[in-house]
């Protein structure tokens, strides 16, 4: 297992120096440049030049990536061109926060998804089923952007139970967590219906109910475990999503997370914050796939790594 | 034991709340973060608002327009105009208890001027030669030539005084621990969330009667707009005007409507054809109804331009808007000889300003009824930038939307950069590429005469010649739409785009 997981490691490097190299072309090709919009209307030539040369944006591409690679193989990935911050600072400050929004999320994503899809398995074809994939189909097809406003409107300014903006509290997290976790909820359950549905059609769960075992323990102990397998990919997959896609979540509860940082960054051009800012969302995109692998052998024994 | 800690808890709980309510912390919510806390690294207007609490300018742009010392106490100009001599202020103090004296004056400007610090609105001051202290509490600013709008210069919140030694001591992190002599000293930084200032008790001035002012940054309009219907903020900046209405019908929120020195217009490109022809430039401002626009995009909440500079900048003069006319707008189009009407390219930006995309949207369709046949192209705001600064010669954009804050409130730097010969991009500002020597030399010369009332009058020629030549289609100046809970009073909503609690008291 140990050495699996090294093995993983090590095959994931090429593909996060990968992501840098693609990062790093990508926001000096967009049009646009940092020192203009440093500047803003109010530029004149004079002034771009030397903020060009304070950032070393004079330099060739070439030269700028070489600096890049041997800065960050030292842990440094450089200093904002827009708030002049180092940039580790601000990831430092800003990742645990969507780290905490994405795990509230996916907590809520599971802990209705997995019951509600359950249930529907199990009163297959009744009117209980079809209300859990109505509603699951909403979840999946609502607008984050105004799920969040009207949650905002009705929940924080007219009963006032939870704040409108902000992070701090638990009580801050609860919206946003939510409002992000809609949609995972609905494919949680969707996909737990499904695998639910085949795992209970297999032989073994057909011969342990017909030597009498009890239906609660049947789904509990003999049918859940193995049905649990696609959900934890899909489980994971939408862990790495929430982490790389809670931009909108983000911005409509003021939450000071990742995904905002990186798109103020890209829209001012701030090319060391974009490269940090992806690369701590590819790094952590890798590790919940390696975590989901390594999960497998948890719930399922029969899966070996070697 | 567990009655003890029952009993100490209800105390701690009544505890918190009776200070949560004695507290008086007024809260503002704005559309970002602050983006640096260095005064003299400022760019943008929600950071300047911020700053503006902590920091302090030698002078002082009321409301109003005048001019008031604020750091200086008073000052003197030599017969040539190239001496400036200012008395600081006795007794102020930055918030680590460091007296401000001239030598601190000096190594605050210093450091703004300085080349290698690269501050984008360094050239706002770059007409001092040196700076010389000539007592404890007396400075002398030398120039080579003179330069009337200094004066103005010194208003702006970039040229605040910072303590040199404290930039000394964090070096690149000075930005997240100013030291100012401001009201206000920085508490917390919640970045990407909050800022929390405290009052500073050793202020020169009257210490606030609040205790403290939190700026929160909420990008989201509906989710700023919330904050302050929930009372969980006191004033929201930027309302959207679909929203003016409701707010206002809330009975605790009043929606303050304030000018700006914010001007919104669409220049011509003259380098390309037809806009080298003033006719074809005439005809597109007589071809669109400002008035409409107004009201009908915008909710009333702008002023439509009568000159190139909005009122409250010194130098203004109301030297007439176009009137819709289209049919005037065909007759003009017909004699440069597009009796069959053209077709063109607007650009502009979409999110930048005020409902800008809906405005060009409005003139693309108002241009249609005088045979004007417009496209739209939208570009995001940093390509947006780039494309339209290019080299006469490169730059292909015909017509494009911007808005220019003259945020010293002096008309040399709402006209100088956008109407001088020498300022066409990428050198300056001039996008339009705009040029007519009459202008030049009128701005020359209110730039190094000290006499205002002089100044006022070249101005006036100047604005009178532009608005005729029309190298623009003039648009309205904006208007800050800023949403306040009625507890609050003595808020200061400034021309320059800045919200000051300096005065605020918030009653129960």
């Amino acid at each position: 297992m140990f050495q699996y997981t090294l093995r993983r490691i090590l095959i994931a490097l090429p593909a996060i120096f990968g992501v840098i190299v693609v990062v790093f072309a990508m926001v000096r090709l967009a049009p646009g440049d940092p020192a203009v919009m440093l500047a803003g209307e109010f530029a004149d030539q004079a002034t771009i030049e030397r903020i060009r040369e304070r950032f070393g944006l004079d330099r060739s591409m070439p030269e700028q990536f070489l600096t890049f690679v041997s800065n960050l193989a030292q842990g440094d990935l450089g200093r904002s061109t827009r708030t002049n911050r180092l940039v580790t600072e601000d990831l430092a400050q800003f990742f645990p926060n969507t780290l905490e929004l994405a795990l509230g999320a996916i907590l809520v994503a599971l802990a209705i998804g997995i019951p509600a899809g359950m249930l529907s398995a199990i009163k297959r074809n009744t009117w209980v089923d079809a209300a859990v994939t109505f509603v699951a189909l909403l979840g999946v097809s609502m607008p984050v952007f105004w799920f969040g406003l009207l949650a905002i409107l009705f929940f924080s300014v007219e009963l006032g139970w939870f704040p409108v903006a902000g992070r701090g509290s638990f009580a801050h997290l609860v919206l946003p967590a939510i409002t992000l976790g809609v949609s995972s909820t609905a494919i949680i359950a969707r996909m737990t219906r499904s695998s639910m549905l085949e795992v209970l059609d297999q032989d073994y769960v057909r011969t342990a109910r017909a030597k009498g075992v009890q239906a609660r323990s049947l789904i509990a102990k003999h049918a859940l475990r193995n049905a649990l397998v696609p959900v934890v990919t899909i489980g994971g997959l939408e862990f790495g999503r929430l982490l790389a896609g809670a931009v909108l979540t983000e911005t409509v509860f003021t939450w000071p997370g990742v995904g905002r940082l990186l798109v103020d960054s890209i829209l001012a051009r701030d090319y060391p914050v974009v490269q940090g800012a992806v690369l701590v969302i590819a790094i952590s995109f890798i590790l919940v796939n390696l975590l989901v692998d390594l999960v497998y052998g948890v719930i399922d024994p029969r899966i070996r790594y070697d | 034991m567990k009655r003890l800690a029952r009993i100490g808890f209800v105390l701690l709980a009544a505890l918190t709340l009776t200070a949560w309510a004695s507290a008086q912390n007024l809260v503002i919510a704005q559309g970002t973060d602050a983006v640096t806390l260095d005064a003299h690294d400022v760019t943008d207007s929600p950071t300047a608002s911020i700053v503006s609490h902590m920091y302090e300018t030698l002078f002082e742009l009321m409301p109003d327009g005048s001019i008031e010392p604020h750091l200086a106490e008073s000052y003197e100009v030599s017969d040539d105009s190239t001496v400036w001599t200012i008395n600081l202020r006795e007794g102020v103090t930055f918030h680590d208890g460091t007296p401000m004296t001239a030598e601190v004056v000096k190594g605050s400007m210093d450091r703004f001027l300085d080349p290698d610090n690269a501050f984008t609105f360094r050239f706002l001051l770059d007409r001092i030669d040196e700076v010389v202290v000539t007592g404890p509490l007396q400075i002398e600013l030398r120039l080579a030539t003179p330069f009337a709008p200094l004066l103005a210069h010194l208003t702006h919140n970039t040229t605040a005084i910072v303590l040199p030694s404290a930039v000394e001591e964090y070096g690149e992190a000075f930005g997240e621990n100013p030291v100012g002599t401001g009201p206000f000293q920085l508490e917390n930084w919640d970045r990407g969330s909050r800022i929390d200032m405290v009052t500073y008790e050793n202020y020169w001035g009257d210490v606030p009667a609040i205790d403290g002012v939190s700026f929160l940054a909420v990008p989201e309009n509906t989710t700023r707009m919330a904050l302050v219907e929930s009372g969980e903020a006191h004033v929201a900046v930027r309302v959207p005007p679909q929203d003016i209405a409701r707010l206002n019908a809330a009975p605790d929120i009043t929606v303050e409507n304030v000018s700006s020195l914010r001007t919104i217009y669409m220049y011509f490109n003259h380098t390309l054809e037809p806009f080298d022809d003033v006719r074809v430039r005439q005809a597109f401002n007589y071809a669109v109804d400002k008035q409409e626009i107004a009201e009908f995009v915008l909710g009333g909440a702008v002023r439509p331009s009568d000159a190139a500079i909005a009122p409250g900048i010194f130098g203004y003069t109301d030297v007439g808007e176009y009137e819709y006319d289209p049919e005037r707008a065909r007759e003009l189009l017909a004699e440069a000889g597009f009796e069959d009407g053209l077709s063109t390219t607007l650009y502009s930006p979409s999110g930048r300003y005020l409902q800008d995309i809906q405005i060009t949207e409005a003139i693309q369709s108002q241009l249609a009824e005088v045979g004007i046949d417009a496209t739209i192209e939208t570009l995001e705001w940093s390509a947006y930038l780039d494309k339209t600064r290019e080299p006469a010669g490169e730059n292909d954009v015909p017509v494009a939307l911007l808005g220019w804050g003259t945020v010293t409130g002096d008309a040399d730097y709402g006209l100088y950069a956008l109407f001088h010969t020498s300022q066409h991009v990428p050198d300056g500002s001039n996008r339009a590429f705009y040029s007519n020597p009459v202008v030049d030399d009128l701005l020359d010369e209110a730039r190094v005469t000290p006499d205002p009332s002089v100044r006022e009058s070249l101005y006036a020629d100047a604005l009178q010649i532009v608005r005729d030549d029309a190298p623009w289609l003039f648009l309205h100046s904006e208007t800050q739409l800023v949403a306040v809970n009625d507890a609050v009073e003595g808020l200061v909503i400034h021309p320059t785009e800045r919200v000051l609690a300096w005065n605020v008291t918030v009653s129960e």
